[in-house]
């Protein structure tokens, strides 16, 4: 039981670690430029060299790039646009969940309102909205994610602090003359990481695949940046005569979000409060 | 004893229901009927529709297309010999600030009314008025129009207009005598002079149509004619080759081969109309600079992008404007590809170090812009010129903050026209729209002139001059026109037309 715990973060882990690797190292790692078209070789099926041309090892695209080379590049977008957003959305949500479950109240009442009115719209709707509304980039792609994103953190936030500050340890500092912010973000919000990381492994894992949808839809970054989902775009009209243009970006879509997925199960698995108890 | 009458009992409720029921349970098998090529009947899946029974509330080529079958136009155009020829008019003369039509005797719209030239009147009068008109524009310099007789209309015009037989073009005639029947009404019932006659329409579902067996002019062969509404491009194909559907429109040409290769059905292909080009705004930087709009032409092959995205399915324009077109001029030749060409023009205006744009543009609305935009970047790249493609909603693109607000600086579009004047109108005539920001006061003088001038050949000759000088100032750079592309079933002899009309009458079936 505990291995099995311990495998999936491994697994998880090693191949988020492969991943970031990839990103980070792409131009060495990429045969060639993601961006340059050779359009008298487009659609070559993955193969090491057809006739003595240059070896593609996924293919070329509808344009003559090659298919591996822009999926290296690819990830850089899929792992920027996560982890930024994960962290972003998460300061977001904690600092105004934190506030809402302390201070009660007003406080309380405005913020639960305005993350119920974020909550009712379906997730995906929202981003495509707001990237409608703010054009393509990267920068307000991931501000439509983040602030589709945020609500989940501050709903587990407020009701974690809601508990904790309760606790003998709060009131103890509260008797020792602690100020609420210090107490808030020296003794509460520290006790609420362990639900907040779990919650961060997933959020990654959605919005990598939120990010892949926009683009996909033409609505993430401009069409200079190679993206996973606007391969998979790109090489939807394809699916007939070049399967490789759509399965590749896909598989990278999958294993990703997979490998992220695992690790959380895994996390959650050590962290998670009421799973401990079952040891 | 109201109450008795409006309230339903349980018998006939069951008994209702129970009709319901049953006929829901049949549709399915109608359907396959409904959807099998006979003289008896066609079923079109065409990419858009009637979008309401106002015949006048559009301006889209295709719905012309199916509008044509009920409502008749005075004139309509020979693609082949460029010229205009009398529907309902029989005659015509351009008399300076007048235009003299003479109307065909004998034709009878489908509620038995004679066609007159009170109708003409009052359709044309309903274009401009009608609030949900979106023909309007065409009628902007009518004056005053008078019906002398009954077969004669004579359309005075502010300007002497040489250009309004263009105007009138796909402008359809309804009948008076319907509209005072039926008032505000008379959409619903639809009554034309075509061959084929209203029978049936659904929003976003189907509109039906039957023969007009005392049509006045030579009669169809196909008895009903349904043209069905689908909008996804795979949707039309797969209805097609499950043979729910006997023509479809906009086959994507990745689906050429498929489409091909199938027993029962076969590809029709012709020249479209409209002429794809990259417009450069030259009020906005860099473009306000002759010397780099120039450069950006140096730059482009529309070769390229025509054999390998189109797969061969398009036409270059070489020149201004496309072959098929009156004013082509066959001596104009468009800007050769050569990019050192560019470099050394680019140099000359002071960008030594090259210049960077951005090129907008609106996926789904042209097919492929995403991948032409990426490949023109790439070309423009080898010329010195860094482009950055942008992707917009086409609300966004055409709205006030894009194209039709002046405010792109460079972007992909189409424009259809048979008529040279129709495109230079519209994007470089001074004052007519924002869309391009060029003014040229000699440009300027030979469209007037143009515009008033009866004599065709005289007027063609204006318009190759203007084509001179508006590709010495190169605000855009022409690049092709598409192949219109339909699948067919095997069993309809039918031509395609270049104006994306399914005339159904010119259809005939292998028996």
């Amino acid at each position: 039981m505990a291995r099995m715990r311990y495998l999936k973060i491994w697994v998880g882990g090693a191949i988020l670690l492969l991943l970031l690797v990839c990103g980070l190292v792409a131009p060495f790692l990429a045969p060639y430029d993601p961006q340059e078209q050779r359009l008298e070789h487009r659609l070559q099926p993955p193969s090491r060299g057809i006739q003595g041309s240059d070896p593609h090892w996924l293919g070329t695209d509808n344009l003559g790039r090659d298919i591996l080379s822009r999926i290296i590049y690819g990830s850089r977008i899929s792992l920027l646009v996560g982890a930024t957003t994960v962290v972003l959305a998460g300061f977001m949500g904690c600092f105004l969940g934190a506030l809402a479950g302390y201070f009660g109240d007003l406080t309380d009442e405005v913020i639960s309102k305005i993350s119920e009115i974020f909550l009712a719209f379906p997730f995906l709707l929202l981003a495509i909205a707001l990237m409608a509304f703010l054009g393509q980039g990267l920068l307000n792609l991931i501000l439509a994610l983040m602030l589709t994103r945020w609500v989940q953190y501050c709903r587990v936030v407020r009701g974690e602090v809601l508990s904790l500050k309760e606790r003998d340890f709060v009131v103890a500092a509260r008797a020792l003359g602690g100020r609420d912010f210090y107490i808030l973000f020296r003794h509460v919000v520290p006790n609420t990481l362990a639900s907040v990381t779990v919650i961060a492994t997933f959020a990654m894992a959605i919005v990598i695949i939120a990010e892949a949808s926009l683009s996909f839809l033409g609505l993430g970054v401009p069409p200079s940046i190679p993206t996973w989902g606007s391969m998979l775009s790109e090489g939807r009209s394809y699916m007939y005569r070049a399967p490789w243009l759509t399965i590749f970006p896909g598989i990278a879509i999958f294993v990703t979000v997979f490998g992220i997925n695992l690790l959380g199960d895994g996390l959650r698995d050590i962290l998670d409060p009421k799973l401990r108890g079952q040891r | 004893m109201a109450r008795e009458k409006s309230a339903m009992n349980r018998r006939q409720f069951l008994k209702q229901s129970a009709a319901f029921g049953l006929g829901s349970l049949m549709a399915p098998a109608f359907a396959r009927q409904v959807y099998a090529a006979s003289k008896d009947r066609v079923a079109v899946l065409h990419s858009v529709s009637a979008d309401s029974l106002n015949p006048y509330a559009h301006s889209a080529s295709p719905t012309y297309g199916i509008w044509q079958h009920i409502l008749e136009p005075l004139v309509e155009v020979d693609y082949a010999k460029k010229e205009f020829y009398g529907v309902l008019a029989e005659s015509w003369e351009f008399q300076g600030k007048k235009w003299v039509f003479r109307l065909k005797k004998g034709i009878r719209f489908h509620n038995g009314a004679a066609f007159t030239s009170k109708d003409v009147i009052f359709s044309i009068n309903r274009m401009k008025t009608d609030k949900a008109s979106l023909q309007r524009s065409n009628f902007r310099d009518v004056v005053e129009m008078q019906a002398p007789d009954d077969h004669t209309v004579i359309i005075a015009t502010k300007t002497p207009s040489a250009v309004f037989l263009d105007r009138l073009h796909n402008r359809f005639m309804i009948s008076k005598a319907a509209a005072d029947k039926y008032g505000d009404q008379m959409d619903q019932h639809a009554i034309g002079t075509g061959p084929y006659r209203f029978v049936s329409w659904q929003r976003d579902g189907n509109l039906v149509l039957t023969r007009n067996d005392d049509y006045w002019g030579p009669k169809p062969e196909i008895k009903e004619v349904v043209y069905r509404k689908v909008g996804e491009e795979a949707g039309r194909v797969a209805g097609l080759l499950a043979g729910q559907g006997d023509v479809i429109n906009n086959v994507p040409v990745d689906e050429i081969p498929r489409l091909e290769s199938h027993p029962r059905v076969r590809v029709e292909k012709v020249a479209g109309l409209r002429m794809y080009f990259l417009a450069m705004n030259c009020t906005l930087k860099p473009f306000d600079n002759k010397l780099v709009r120039q450069a950006v032409n140096y730059c482009i092959d529309p070769q390229a992008i025509i054999k390998y995205i189109y797969d061969g399915n398009g036409y270059m324009v070489d020149g201004p404007v496309p072959s098929h077109v009156i004013g082509y001029d066959p001596n104009l030749k468009r800007y050769p590809n050569d990019p050192k060409k560019a470099r050394e023009l680019l140099a000359k205006a002071g960008f030594s170090n090259g210049v960077e744009v951005k090129l907008y543009f609106s996926p789904d609305r042209y097919p492929k812009a995403r991948e032409i935009c990426q490949v023109i970047a790439d070309q423009l790249l080898k010329g010195g010129i860094k482009t950055e493609p942008v992707s917009q909603e086409f609300v966004i693109f055409w709205g006030k903050d894009g194209v039709n607000g002046g405010k792109l600086p460079f972007y992909y579009v189409g424009r259809p026209f048979v008529d040279t004047d129709t495109f230079y109108d519209q994007y470089f005539h001074s004052g007519v729209t924002k869309r391009i920001g060029y003014s040229n006061a000699e440009f300027d003088r030979l469209m007037k002139e143009q515009q008033s001038t009866g004599d065709q050949k005289k007027r063609v000759a204006l318009l190759q001059e203007a084509g001179r000088i508006v590709m010495e100032d190169a605000p855009f750079v022409p690049l092709y026109n598409l192949a219109e592309v339909y699948g067919v079933a095997r069993n309809v002899i039918w031509k395609a037309r270049p104006d994306e009309k399914i005339l159904v009458w010119d259809m005939k079936i292998r028996s």
